[in-house]
């Protein structure tokens, strides 16, 4: 889904099937996902033989990343489009996640054409 | 009391919607129109007034507000005064969430180092985000309720009570 996130093994960098995790496949013409390509200004700031820089797949797709170098862990947040969207033109950014009983999940947009209103609230 | 409703109830252990929503303490609650434009961001509203004495809001103006919104469609702030009423997430609040994510996910694998690592450095990053720094208490053996909490609040106050939303409606 457009808004996910992603946690993938990684000291730096990822391997072309972890870009495929991300939604994106690199191509001659550029990093790309289903019809849109973005350009890559400088293909070696990127690839070399240990794989794609993560960070510099971030700036380019403008998605955060942090990477825990000694855990070899690293954490991709949404595209941030997603955000300035609702904080700049009000579009609410859809979402998926588990129910709290019975399994399955809940999509913001399977509630289209109702009204909805969303609480975010902690048990602490 | 309306009955009979029902509704969903997701869990976001990654706060995944805080970082879609800009959001950085709860409760937080978005009123989104039939076509998915959101009449009311970040409102820091209440379903009782259990906390009133804490927060001077009377939730029972806050409920009207939104049943003339779910009648009329009002909700009572402008298209103009919801452009850019809530503030975007720093670059340092943004990365602080994703190094929650990273204790999480640590913390799972039984990295408690790793976990510790990361929960630091997210509360170093967003040291007034109750997302961040609130919920990862009971994730560290801290009482939510308790001194940790106390001591959050005082400085969070000292430092003019910021918040991404709406606040006064």
């Amino acid at each position: 889904m457009a808004n996910d996130t992603a946690l993938l093994d990684s000291a730096g960098t990822i391997s072309e099937a972890q870009l495929a995790e991300l939604g994106w496949t690199l191509k001659p013409e550029g990093l790309c996902q289903d019809d849109t390509c973005v350009l890559i200004p400088d293909r070696d700031a990127i690839v070399s033989d240990a794989g794609l820089d993560l960070t510099v797949l971030g700036d380019l797709l403008d998605r955060p990343v942090a990477i825990d170098t000694e855990a070899g862990l690293a954490a991709v947040g949404a595209p941030r489009a997603a955000r300035r969207r609702a904080l700049d033109e009000l579009v609410a950014p859809d979402f998926t996640l588990p129910n709290l009983v019975g399994g399955g999940v809940t999509s913001l947009s399977d509630h289209r054409s109702k009204k909805r209103l969303l609480i975010a609230f902690s048990s602490w | 009391m309306a009955e009979g409703i029902t509704y969903p109830v997701v869990v976001d252990a990654d706060h995944v919607v805080t970082e879609l929503y800009a959001i950085s303490n709860v409760p937080t609650v978005v009123l989104i129109n039939e076509d998915d434009t959101i009449a009311m961001p970040n409102w820091s509203a209440y379903g009782s007034d259990l906390f009133s004495e804490f927060t001077g809001v009377d939730s029972g103006r806050q409920h009207d507000r939104i049943r003339r919104w779910v009648r009329e469609g009002d909700a009572g702030m402008s298209t103009a005064e919801a452009i850019g009423v809530v503030g975007d997430l720093s670059s340092e609040e943004e990365a602080a969430r994703l190094h929650f994510r990273l204790a999480l996910a640590l913390r799972d694998r039984g990295d408690q180092a790793g976990c510790d690592r990361n929960f630091d450095r997210a509360a170093e990053l967003a040291p007034e985000d109750w997302t961040i720094r609130r919920a990862m208490m009971p994730l560290r053996g801290q009482d939510p309720f308790g001194e940790n909490f106390m001591a959050l609040y005082a400085d969070w106050k000292a430092n003019g009570s910021p918040y991404h939303g709406v606040r006064g409606y």
